[in-house]
């Protein structure tokens, strides 16, 4: 090669190396922005939430009403796959390029909890709006050194889902629930069904017992555990809730081939008739009851006391909210929908399409003839508390005591054990 | 300088170009030459950065307590000793160990057995090359899913189970702390056979007939031939085919988690699934990138011995 042609050459590869640099770091560069807008209305955002079919849910509907009621201002709906939500999410968040209104899980323990990402520096904090509407008790779960990051949706109550029609009563304390499961299974049926192979529906089911056996006593519980005062392991409350598991199963409560069964044996179950209940959120009992259309009544309790003297305790808390981005240069506007979202009469709106108890107006609902009606006195004197594991420290406990229970069915584990690694996760 | 090309029937005399070695070269200006390293560079540019470099940097936090989210700090080796003296993480060693050699030995043994059942003679031995290997174009996410339903306490299996008498043995199988990982071994060699099939079915295509012939004429039995004449003839293509098997059975994570979700608590839980649980579901990104390496490591090693032991054996 001659000399004329080597240079030539190599002023092509610098060319072509510099051409292709460029374009990799224009490309990188996008996210990093101005700082986001704080103070004009620049009546656009974009909102973000999971879906796991085609159907409209209330975000949609409400956003879409948003938009009717106020000509001028456009919402880019995001819709992202339900399985996936919480990961992507995160990793929008940590990208920067996350949309500016998201649904997050208020407290902490799973991977889009807004504490956790509040603390982070990921999100912005809320007007006094958002303050205003936070569930009884559940103060820890939405503010983070003194300001709001969430702003809750609906509330909704974690217990059994029963179905009324067949006609076998909900039993009214434990050993009810004893003798109804001992019947049932001689007819070759099940009280319950569960998703044994899956942590959330096992840990649900465990939660929603230690309403009556720990939560009752000792409302603040996760409080003191968080600051060290008890453990799970010396909590006899814990261990009488993991016992009533045991004996639970023992009496043939739960289906047969629980320890494989995922959520479809609770669909299948509950559809045909094989199982009468399963644990869960409230959302649920409205969800089968439209798909069952008349086929069956399904309301919500909250699981019996030990005895039937024993005080009635419930789980009710907000499962999501709307968090603004950190990075958003929307904030404005953002902010100006959140406000109307909190209003009663969308509050309401929201619930009645999500099958849920609305955040605010809801002193004066009359559930009588609603899917809540077996929970009502509990809602109204306030016997509840937020769920447990928003307020554990990591998402190990939970994943420890949903494996746990699972444990507790194989026979792989003992509550001593059970509790032991609960104890172990939380420390990590 | 000329060349001269000499072939069996005629000799060819080709006219050479002056000073070069590389023989006849287009005429074009000095961007359309071929192979030179800068028209590769815009692409091993971004094999670097995204292969090795994002490899590199998701090593680094193995050294860090990030989870995913804000800052982190430098832990040095903690997460390295957390891993050791976790009993749970010391299950999930065990169980890809299991499943890498029992696939590996599985797929192999009974892949082989196929090919030289197929190998000649068989009429139909096409539509069951074509039967065999089919399994190994699915997902396995697609299979694994299936297999879920054949295995469920009121699927197939247990169905087909109760109706010959044997209640005793039908269970939830991937449910049980002792037969879920079977249940994956299982779902793995069936897909994975037609695979170490293929691959010993090329190495037997090159064993020539004549030498088994001669050593069956000399009296040789069925497995002396097999052992002293086709398996020597075959040494590359297992050790092909052991080093794929180990390196992929290693990395096993698409059956696990659609089969038993690393259940029942956690009995079926390997160091690929423990990595995606730590990193990315409990939010310990640190401990998880700490996992991830410890298992390449553990690839590497077996991936160098493997060769090793299969190529060292070439020679003779």
């Amino acid at each position: 090669m001659t000399q004329q042609r080597r240079s030539r050459a190599v002023r092509a590869g610098v060319f072509a190396t510099a051409v292709a640099g460029a374009l990799i770091l224009a490309g990188c560069s996008g996210t990093s922005g101005d700082g986001g807008n704080t103070t004009t209305d620049t009546k656009q955002f974009s909102l973000a939430f999971g879906v796991s079919n085609e159907v409209e849910t209330g975000y949609e509907k409400l956003a879409n009403q948003y938009m009717t009621e106020n000509p001028g201002v456009k919402i880019t709906l995001n819709k992202l796959p339900g399985e996936t939500y919480a990961q992507t999410i995160r990793t929008q968040l940590q990208a920067g390029n996350a949309s500016d209104v998201f649904v997050a899980a208020p407290g902490v323990g799973q991977a889009y909890s807004l504490v956790t990402l509040a603390k982070a520096g990921l999100l912005a904090p809320l007007d006094d709006t958002a303050k205003k509407v936070i569930p009884a008790g559940a103060d820890a779960q939405f503010i983070v050194d003194g300001k709001t990051y969430g702003q809750a949706l609906d509330i909704a109550f974690v217990g059994n889902i029963y179905n009324d029609l067949p006609g076998v009563a909900y039993p009214s304390d434990f050993q009810g629930v004893l003798d109804t499961c001992k019947k049932m299974a001689a007819d070759k049926k099940s009280l319950f069904v569960i998703a044994g192979s899956v942590g959330a529906n096992t840990g649900i089911m465990a939660q929603t017992i230690a309403a009556t056996r720990v939560y009752a006593q000792d409302p603040q519980w996760d409080q003191e555990r968080l600051a060290g005062k008890v453990t799970f392991a010396d909590s006899q409350g814990w261990k009488d809730t993991l016992q009533a598991i045991v004996d639970m199963n023992k009496a043939g409560c739960f289906q047969k081939g629980a320890e494989g069964a995922g959520f479809d044996a609770i669909t299948n179950g509950l559809t045909q008739g094989a199982a009468l209940g399963m644990f869960g959120p409230s959302g649920a009992a409205t969800e089968i009851n439209t798909a069952a259309q008349g086929h069956a009544k399904f309301a919500v309790y909250a699981f019996p006391a030990a005895t039937s003297s024993d005080k009635a305790y419930g789980i009710a808390s907000s499962t999501y909210a709307y968090s603004i981005a950190a990075s958003s240069k929307n904030k404005v506007a953002a902010q100006k929908f959140l406000d109307w979202m909190a209003d009663p009469a969308q509050s309401k709106a929201f619930a009645k399409d999500q099958g849920t108890i609305p955040v605010s107006g809801y002193e004066d609902i009359d559930f009588k003839d609603s899917v809540y009606a077996p929970v009502e006195s509990v809602l109204k004197d306030g016997a509840y508390t937020p769920i447990p594991n928003s307020s554990w420290p990591n998402a190990s406990v939970y994943d420890a005591l949903g494996a746990g229970v699972l444990g507790l069915l194989t026979g792989q584990k003992t509550i001593d054990q059970v509790l032991a690694d609960m104890d172990a996760a939380w420390a990590n | 300088m000329t060349t001269t090309v000499e072939s069996e029937t005629e000799r060819v005399i080709v006219p050479g170009r002056g000073g070069s070695r590389r023989g006849t070269r287009p005429r074009r200006p000095g961007l359309l030459k071929f192979g030179h390293w800068w028209w590769a560079l815009p692409g091993v540019v971004l094999v670097i950065a995204i292969h090795y470099i994002a490899t590199v940097f998701g090593g680094a936090f193995a050294f860090t307590n990030w989870s995913g989210l804000g800052s982190f700090d430098w832990i040095g080796f903690e997460n390295f000793r957390r891993i050791f003296q976790d009993s749970s993480k010391l299950l999930a060693l065990g169980n890809t160990l299991f499943l890498a050699f029992g696939s590996v030995i599985l797929t192999n043994v009974l892949g082989l057995a196929i090919a030289l059942g197929l190998n000649r003679g068989l009429k139909t031995r096409y539509a069951l090359r074509v039967l065999f290997f089919m399994p190994v174009v699915l997902s396995p996410l697609a299979v694994s899913y299936i297999w879920k339903f054949i295995f469920d306490y009121n699927g197939p299996l247990n169905t087909v189970l109760r109706a010959i008498g044997l209640d005793s043995v039908a269970r939830a199988w991937t449910g049980d702390p002792t037969w879920a990982i079977w249940t994956i071994l299982i779902v793995i060699v069936w897909q994975q056979t037609g695979f170490s099939m293929v691959i010993y079915m090329a190495g037997l295509a090159a064993v020539p007939v004549e030498i088994e012939e001669a050593a069956a004429i000399d009296g040789a039995s069925l497995w002396q031939r097999f052992w002293h004449v086709t398996l020597p003839a075959i040494r590359p293509a297992v050790a092909i085919s052991t080093t794929l098997g180990l390196v992929n059975g290693l990395r096993v994570f698409d059956q696990i988690m659609a089969l038993t979700g690393t259940g029942p608590a956690g009995a079926t839980a390997t160091l690929a699934t423990e990595v995606y649980k730590q990193a990315f579901t409990l939010g310990n990104f640190g401990y998880g990138a700490a996992l991830a390496l410890v298992l390449t490591v553990i690839i590497l090693v077996f991936a160098v011995i493997q060769q090793r032991v299969s190529s060292g054996r070439e020679e003779d």
